[in-house]
């Protein structure tokens, strides 16, 4: 029986005004559900709520995760310290869910490094992040998330930027998560990248949100077309 | 938009002028001034006295260098070394209040009595911390360093939690979203992204405190102040020119040094550690290319 993570009851999410409205879902262990909608529909700000830096205007989020880091995030610009190198970067992620009374420092510098090597930045371990390309940065906050091994990641268009052999390294790396009962919940925009990844879809419409599987979706956009 | 910003410092001007006008009851007082000021430095102050740089009399120089036995020397060395233990314990003390002072890291029902307890600290000058700790264990260097790191601990406290408020803000909401810790967070994220200005800020107190070692020196709290305050009394001010001279001449070197710190930590500087000799090198280019 998968394990509930998340759970959403009549949550209204925006600042002024309402973006989305009435959401009430669950996700459960090893799901991954891409959210989809047109650009300022409220999709950053519904996953930014469900992190809990905005303050939902109804409703409630309510999270069932391990106290420390089980709960990954990784937003549109990253959130990466810039002044600092990929491995303090990616350490932060083993940090979160293995504090230093929890973990002793071997077991993170394992996480950190294994981390670094199955997103191939191994020869930029100790390069600082302002050097790196837009695609190398996408990597590191990749695997600043798989040091932390969160139970649920938020990832805010985390595959743009990337071309098409690091998209199959990223989505590989984060498959090992979710088949080990993580699961992941991204916006993104890239219907190729969806049908790689994703197994429900909550599209974001007239604000409100639909939650359908993946063959639903496909009707959708069959009849559409 | 340019002229309505020129307007905009026109009237500020106008205003300010109304003001003073307001504070200075008779102009004519203006008259004369720069005579007699011309006069003073040249009758009292001009050239220089450099025998502060000479060995004193007394007690018997033992050095070699005869400098080292100097009013200057000896009174500069004094004021660096107050200077210097004040700025690093009020860093330190900075550093440990602005993290719970800064809005972005605190609720503010935190913050709020940490920016307080900033302001109090900071609203006396460290003449009068020099005083009331000249009054508490006496004439000396600790009263020097106890007011100095009272006055930094509030003026960088400042500065420090106005630096975080003012970062970029997503690495810190992942740092929160994430779960680290407040120590965690602080330290690996704020520090590190707000290293350059720390460092310019407390290279910058640094020079403050060296400068104001001649200010709390004439209340009895040690330093170089303690020989100028000791000058102005026996009216000899051409003494006085020389050792202002002097701290005038440390202040620039420790401007330079703020210059080389400060390049560990730029977005352009090398990620390895700059040598003294190519950070030189590199400002005599800099000199040619202006020239």
């Amino acid at each position: 029986m998968s394990e509930l993570l998340l759970k959403l009851t009549n949550l209204n999410v925006g600042f002024s005004e309402d973006l989305v409205q009435d959401v009430s879902l669950e996700v459960r262990s090893g799901e991954i559900i891409a959210v989809l909608g047109q650009s300022g529909i409220g999709k950053t700000t519904l996953i930014r709520t469900i992190a809990g830096l905005v303050q939902p205007r109804q409703g409630s989020v309510e999270l069932n995760l391990p106290e420390h880091g089980g709960l990954g995030y990784i937003p549109q610009r990253l959130g990466l310290v810039r002044h600092a190198s990929v491995y303090h970067n990616v350490n932060l992620g083993a940090r979160a869910s293995l504090p230093w009374f929890k973990g002793s420092r071997e077991e993170r510098a394992r996480r950190v490094t294994s981390a670094i090597a199955a997103m191939g930045l191994e020869e930029k371990t100790l390069e600082p992040i302002r050097r790196l390309s837009g695609g190398q940065l996408r990597r590191v906050a990749t695997a600043r998330a798989l040091a932390q091994q969160p139970k649920l990641l938020l990832a805010d268009e985390f595959l743009s930027e990337l071309d098409h052999t690091t998209v199959d390294v990223v989505v590989d790396a984060v498959k090992t998560l979710t088949d080990d009962g993580h699961s992941l919940v991204m916006v993104e925009h890239h219907e190729e990248n969806v049908e790689m990844i994703a197994t429900r879809i909550w599209l974001i419409e007239n604000q409100q949100l639909i939650d359908m599987t993946i063959d639903e979706w496909h009707k959708k956009m069959e009849e559409e077309e | 938009m340019r002229r309505g910003f020129l307007y905009a410092i026109g009237a500020l001007l106008l205003t300010a002028f109304i003001i003073l006008n307001d504070l200075v009851d008779d102009w004519g007082r203006l008259s004369g001034g720069m005579e007699n000021l011309s006069v003073f430095i040249q009758e009292s102050m001009w050239p220089p006295n450099w025998s502060v740089l000479e060995a004193q009399s007394y007690p018997v120089c033992e050095n070699k260098i005869e400098f080292f036995c100097s009013v200057g020397y000896i009174g500069m060395m004094e004021t660096i070394k107050i200077a210097f233990v004040a700025t690093i314990l009020g860093f330190i003390g900075a550093l440990c209040l602005s993290s719970f002072a800064a809005k972005n890291l605190m609720p503010m029902r935190i913050a709020f009595p940490f920016r307080t307890l900033l302001s109090a600290t900071r609203s006396l000058p460290s003449l009068i911390w020099a005083i009331i700790f000249v009054i508490v264990i006496g004439f000396g260097p600790l009263a020097g360093v106890l007011a100095m790191t009272f006055y930094t601990i509030g003026y960088l406290g400042k500065l420090q939690y106005e630096t975080y408020e003012g970062m970029p803000s997503d690495s810190l909401e992942v740092s929160k979203a994430m779960g680290l810790s407040h120590p965690a967070i602080f330290t690996s994220v704020v520090i590190p992204e707000t290293g350059n200005h720390l460092l310019s800020q407390l290279m910058f107190m640094f020079e403050y405190n060296v400068r104001h070692g001649t200010v709390i020196g004439i209340v009895g709290a040690g330093g170089i102040g303690y020989y100028i305050n000791t000058y102005l009394k026996l009216l000899q001010y051409d003494k006085v020119l020389a050792l202002l001279i002097l701290i005038f001449v440390v202040v620039i070197l420790i401007d330079l040094l703020s210059l080389m710190l400060r390049s560990f930590v730029t977005d352009e500087g090398d990620v390895r550690q700059p040598k003294w000799l190519s950070f030189l090198m590199k400002l005599r280019k800099r000199d040619e290319s202006t020239e």
